[in-house]
């Protein structure tokens, strides 16, 4: 046997302990392929086929189970050459996509109270949203509805999503990402919304920094002049 | 194949072999682990120093310059930032001898909530991950790693010498950091005893210091006297300080492990009773609003800190009228 046919002998040997990796598998289905392309026989010594099989009738034989050396390859994709394809008829597709266009429209009504000064796009902002847009995508748990955007939306709100503000005046500060479902109509004021909002924030820090063992941090974390320029 | 089973079989073994053999290294090392971080938390409050600090998040960095006294068993810390708008904090007059929820979890001292025991140790693994130098001290890295995904990790650098915390790190469940706070410059042995706590700025905040939440010794927390309760936290959360409803019509509560504290506030005001629930972000903070009715009354339940987002959002919707007030409720009514 040559070098690369032992090492196909080996990767076999783990498909059957069910040990395989995922390069591997392709690599054995890929072997498969060229032996069928050129002719080789299932029950020659080298072809990938026939090491499965020989190795499956050992570790049969090995756990006392009766062996078979039956190839049921050619039949099964008989069957299927043989089996007619489905057809979707127009009037269930048609069905299909506006249901899924229904929940689109539900799911992702979500209104973005974004950040004011990022309406007015400046070069200088440019690594700023390039950082903000790397939050959207780290964050673990807040992906979700940020990103679904109802095809209604400006494109400018995306801008919004973002945390951090863009033009040079606070473009050092993080100022606060709400995102409210837009399900029962907007009743409140977004300024008192966001003015609550920065003041529950910190809160948290100013009694975080007395309840835990950080010291400084969380003094860190939330700034009043956040809370005041974004009230602004 | 067999050849393969053999190797599979003395693959094993070895594995097995290298963990029995690395198994009290591995002991000893968290042991001391966690005795760094118990001595940590005694030394943010007892030491004098002042410094310079940073805080980045997300490519944001800001500077902070600290001053924390110890002055006949009182402290006294001054907080300017550097950069940005100009802000001061002054806190003054906190008792050395005030220890609370998170000071008795970290230090080791047995904390007594609903006849059972609060560790720190039962909710995440200690583990000395070598040497590093920051702001020009000799430290010791930290990794602290949650048990569950209920919370974050941390990494954290604590200066040999005196046992600061010069360094952390928040690292989110998949390991990756959140947020960075460090020391750039610090020192112990500067004139302290001369320095005055007068205020640099025009603008100066003096923080109050609430001493109600002070413990003692194998104090058990008593759930706070509300309305609402939570009937449900994450485990190993204690309270550590509340907050009744005063004239602004807001409650508070704080909940902290030992590392991670988030706060419950309920308001039940004119105006968050048109919010709508949301979900807000700051940096590494999350808050979660929800929505509450309870006798004819519109309540806001909104959850922030530094944890997981589902964290928060799983404590906001658990929050629930106590148990108290039902039964009274339901006795009135018969």
């Amino acid at each position: 046997m040559s070098d690369s046919k032992e090492r196909l002998a080996e990767s076999i040997s783990a498909l059957v302990d069910g040990e395989i990796s995922e390069i591997e598998m392709h690599r054995i289905l890929k072997e498969v392929g060229i032996d069928q392309d050129q002719d080789i026989p299932i029950n020659s010594a080298d072809s990938a086929r026939g090491i499965w099989q020989r190795y499956n009738m050992v570790s049969a034989s090995m756990s006392g189970q009766p062996v078979a050396k039956i190839d049921f390859s050619a039949s099964i994709s008989a069957a299927i050459d043989a089996e007619g394809t489905h057809r979707v008829s127009i009037v269930s597709r048609f069905v299909s996509s506006t249901g899924r266009f229904a929940i689109a429209a539900s799911v992702a009504m979500v209104a973005i109270l974004g950040v004011q000064q990022l309406n007015t796009p400046d070069p200088a902002s440019a690594d700023v949203i390039q950082f903000a847009e790397m939050d959207i995508k780290s964050t673990e748990q807040n992906t979700g509805p940020a990103i679904q955007f109802p095809s209604g939306f400006q494109p400018s709100i995306q801008a919004r999503t973002v945390s951090a503000g863009g033009n040079n005046k606070t473009s050092q500060y993080l100022v606060p990402v709400v995102q409210v479902p837009k399900t029962e109509g907007q009743q409140f004021s977004e300024k008192e919304l966001r003015a609550y909002m920065d003041d529950i924030m910190l809160k948290h820090s100013n009694n975080a920094a007395l309840n835990s063992n950080q010291g400084m941090l969380p003094f860190a974390r939330v700034t009043k002049s956040e809370a005041r320029s974004s009230k602004e | 194949m067999l050849v393969k089973q053999l190797l599979n079989h003395f693959k094993m073994a070895a594995f097995l072999a290298a963990i029995f053999a690395h198994g009290p290294l591995v002991a000893e090392s968290m042991e001391s682990a966690y005795d760094l971080i118990a001595r940590m938390a005694k030394a943010s409050k007892e030491l004098s120093y002042k410094g310079l600090f940073t805080y980045e998040y997300r490519g944001q960095l800001r500077s902070i310059k600290v001053v924390h006294l110890v002055r006949e068993g009182e402290t006294y810390e001054r907080i300017v930032h550097m950069d940005g708008p100009e802000r001061e904090i002054v806190r003054r007059g906190d008792d050395l001898s005030c220890l609370r929820a998170a000071d008795m979890l970290l230090r080791g001292s047995v904390l007594k909530v609903n006849d059972s025991y609060a560790k720190l140790e039962d909710y995440y693994e200690f583990y000395i991950r070598g040497d590093a130098r920051i702001a020009g001290r000799k430290v010791s890295l930290v990794e602290v790693l949650p048990k569950d995904k209920l919370r974050y990790g941390y990494i954290v650098g604590i200066d040999k010498e005196t046992g600061l915390m010069l360094q952390s790190v928040l690292l989110s469940q998949s390991g990756k950091p959140l947020e960075r706070f460090q020391y750039v410059d610090i020192s112990f042995t500067a004139d302290l005893d001369n320095f005055q706590l007068s205020s640099e700025m025009a603008e100066s905040e003096d923080m109050e210091v609430n001493k109600s939440a002070c413990l003692e010794a194998n104090q058990k927390i008593e759930p706070a006297p509300s309305l609402w309760e939570p009937q449900w936290l994450p485990p190993g959360f204690v309270l550590s300080s509340y907050q009744p409803a005063g004239a602004d019509g807001q409650e508070s509560w704080m909940y902290t492990d030992g590392l991670a504290v988030f706060s419950i506030f309920i308001d039940s005001t004119e105006r968050s009773r048109k919010f709508p629930p949301l979900d807000a972000k700051l940096g590494t903070t999350v808050a979660v609003l929800t929505k509450a009715q309870y006798k004819n009354q519109h309540y806001a339940i909104c959850v922030v800190g530094e944890i997981p987002r589902a964290t928060a959002e799983q404590v906001a919707k658990a929050i629930a009228p106590s148990s108290l007030d039902r039964l009274s409720t339901s006795s009135q009514a018969k």
